[in-house]
């Protein structure tokens, strides 16, 4: 159920992003990627078992290939990979604190582009000049890194709705994985 | 975590990693939505479209009544921008158009065959039916004289009046103090050839009109051959008067009047429109008199000095 309500917060966000940024043309290469935040949030918040972050995330990966109009299956495969880095670094280093919250957004960010980039090489979907594609992860990552903190904030107030025990709620606000 | 708990939610991460890779290679192969696809749009379009009117409706609020800080200081530099352009480009507009003027002089100066003297219009006093009635140039009495013509590219404009100081009045050709030796340029002859029924033109002197009249203009030919003028008939100077150039054209008959057997008087319209003139030329000579002789007259042969063999 927490899965399924991030999930659904996450695609109305990517909506309103849609809509709203096509108000700020001049800003039109830098795009928060709220999916990759996503996926990165699921993956660093998965409790012992994996599949329902990775199952949340493809969800909201075809859920945005069909806003997007991207062919289906692209970002939902990218969003799956992401959240499997996610839940990598997540053994490793604790995300925790604005700063590390922002560079994580960055790479979580920077890494999607990658993936994104790799997966339509390999499909042979059509990509732009590679100068083009490198400004746009660049935009994409800064725009990422700036909202990263703020979209991980309104998730963790929804994890703590979905917590059982004070401790668990207390957690979820601080921002420590459980 | 048992390992058997594990080893399944493991095989699942990979089959749910799988199964966007086939729907992609589906879907690029396809080339189309599935059906699957077709459904979910239509089930999200609406929410789309709810979200998108209120974002754009706020944004459209903001636009239209919040951020509006600058927009004073913006319409004054917008409008005084306007100001300065618009007299600039008046500017222009009057540059561009007495640049017009000369290079017609210019082109008069050419083909007139008289000394002449470019002036500038700088005054045009009107009637109260705001025609002109009188010019005034920048040449006053040390270059110009009374009775001296005034003429454009369209055709006479009048003579000098009078001049004094730096400037000289013209009495335009619409004046009733105005004659000009003028004939009816006859169809049958070639444009610029004045052959038909003679005339002096006198202006009407009319508030609301540049109009003049022709009185006792002579009936053409022999009583043979008489015919009337009639309307649409081109009026160009005779060259009689020792004023105007021979050939100018003057005007169209736009009315014929009395007929009485040896006369006939007729009205006619200039084809300078005098409120437009900005420069003129003033004829300071009258051009010298045709050469008779200029085709036939031989060289008479040297008194003195050696001639060929």
């Amino acid at each position: 159920m927490r899965t399924a309500t991030i999930v659904l917060v996450a695609y109305l966000m990517c909506v309103a992003v849609a809509a709203l940024w096509r108000l700020v043309p001049w800003i039109a290469d830098a795009i928060p990627d709220l999916g990759a935040l996503t996926a990165a949030y699921l993956g660093l918040t998965a409790r012992r078992q994996v599949s329902p972050a990775i199952g949340g995330a493809i969800v909201l990966g075809y859920l945005i290939d069909l806003i997007s109009g991207a062919p289906p299956g692209l970002i939902a495969l990218v969003l799956g990979l992401t959240t499997l880095v996610a839940r990598a670094v997540q053994q490793r280093i604790l995300v925790r604190g604005a700063v590390i919250s922002v560079a994580f957004s960055a790479f979580v960010a920077l890494i999607a582009g990658v993936l994104a980039y790799l997966v339509r090489e390999l499909y042979r979907v059509p990509v732009a000049p590679f100068a083009v594609e490198l400004r746009h992860v660049a935009g994409v990552t800064v725009a990422t890194a700036v909202v990263g903190p703020l979209v991980w904030r309104v998730f963790r107030r929804i994890e703590a709705a979905f917590a059982r025990t004070h401790r668990e709620r207390e957690a979820a606000l601080e921002g420590i994985a459980p | 975590m048992t390992l058997r708990r594990r080893l399944v939610d493991w095989s699942l991460t990979a089959a749910l990693i799988i199964l966007p890779a086939l729907v992609l290679r589906a879907s690029l192969a396809r080339g189309t939505p599935s059906a699957l696809d077709e459904a979910l749009l239509r089930l999200t379009a609406p929410l789309e479209t709810g979200i998108s009117w209120v974002v754009e409706g706020i944004a459209g609020t903001w636009s239209r009544y919040v951020a509006l800080v600058d927009v004073e200081a913006e319409n004054r530099e917008l409008r005084e921008d306007n100001e300065r352009l618009r007299k600039q480009l008046a500017a222009m507009a009057r540059r561009a158009y007495d640049t017009a003027a000369l290079e017609d002089l210019a082109a008069v100066k050419k083909r007139t065959p008289a000394d002449t003297l470019g002036a500038r219009v700088i005054g045009a006093p009107l009637s109260p039916q705001f025609r002109v009635v009188r010019l005034r140039i920048d040449r006053g009495g040390r270059e110009v004289a009374a009775d001296m013509p005034v003429i454009t590219s369209e055709g006479p404009v009048g003579r000098i009046e009078k001049a004094y100081g730096d400037y000289a009045d013209v009495v335009l050709i619409s004046d009733p103090a105005s004659h000009i030796d003028v004939v009816i340029r006859d169809p049958a002859q070639a444009a610029g050839q004045a052959g038909g029924a003679r005339g002096i033109l006198k202006g009407l002197g009319r508030p609301d009109s540049y109009a003049c009249t022709i009185e006792w203009l002579e009936r053409q030919g022999g009583p043979a051959t008489q015919s009337r003028v009639k309307v649409g008939d081109e009026v160009v100077t005779s060259g009689l008067g020792a004023s105007f150039p021979a050939g100018l054209v003057v005007g169209k008959v736009t009315r014929v009047g009395g007929d009485d057997g040896m006369f006939q008087s007729v009205e006619v319209k200039p084809t300078v429109d005098v409120s437009r003139v900005r420069a003129v030329m003033v004829l300071l000579a009258p051009p010298p008199p045709p050469d008779p002789d200029a085709k036939t007259r031989r060289r008479s042969e040297a008194a003195f000095g050696a001639r060929p063999l």
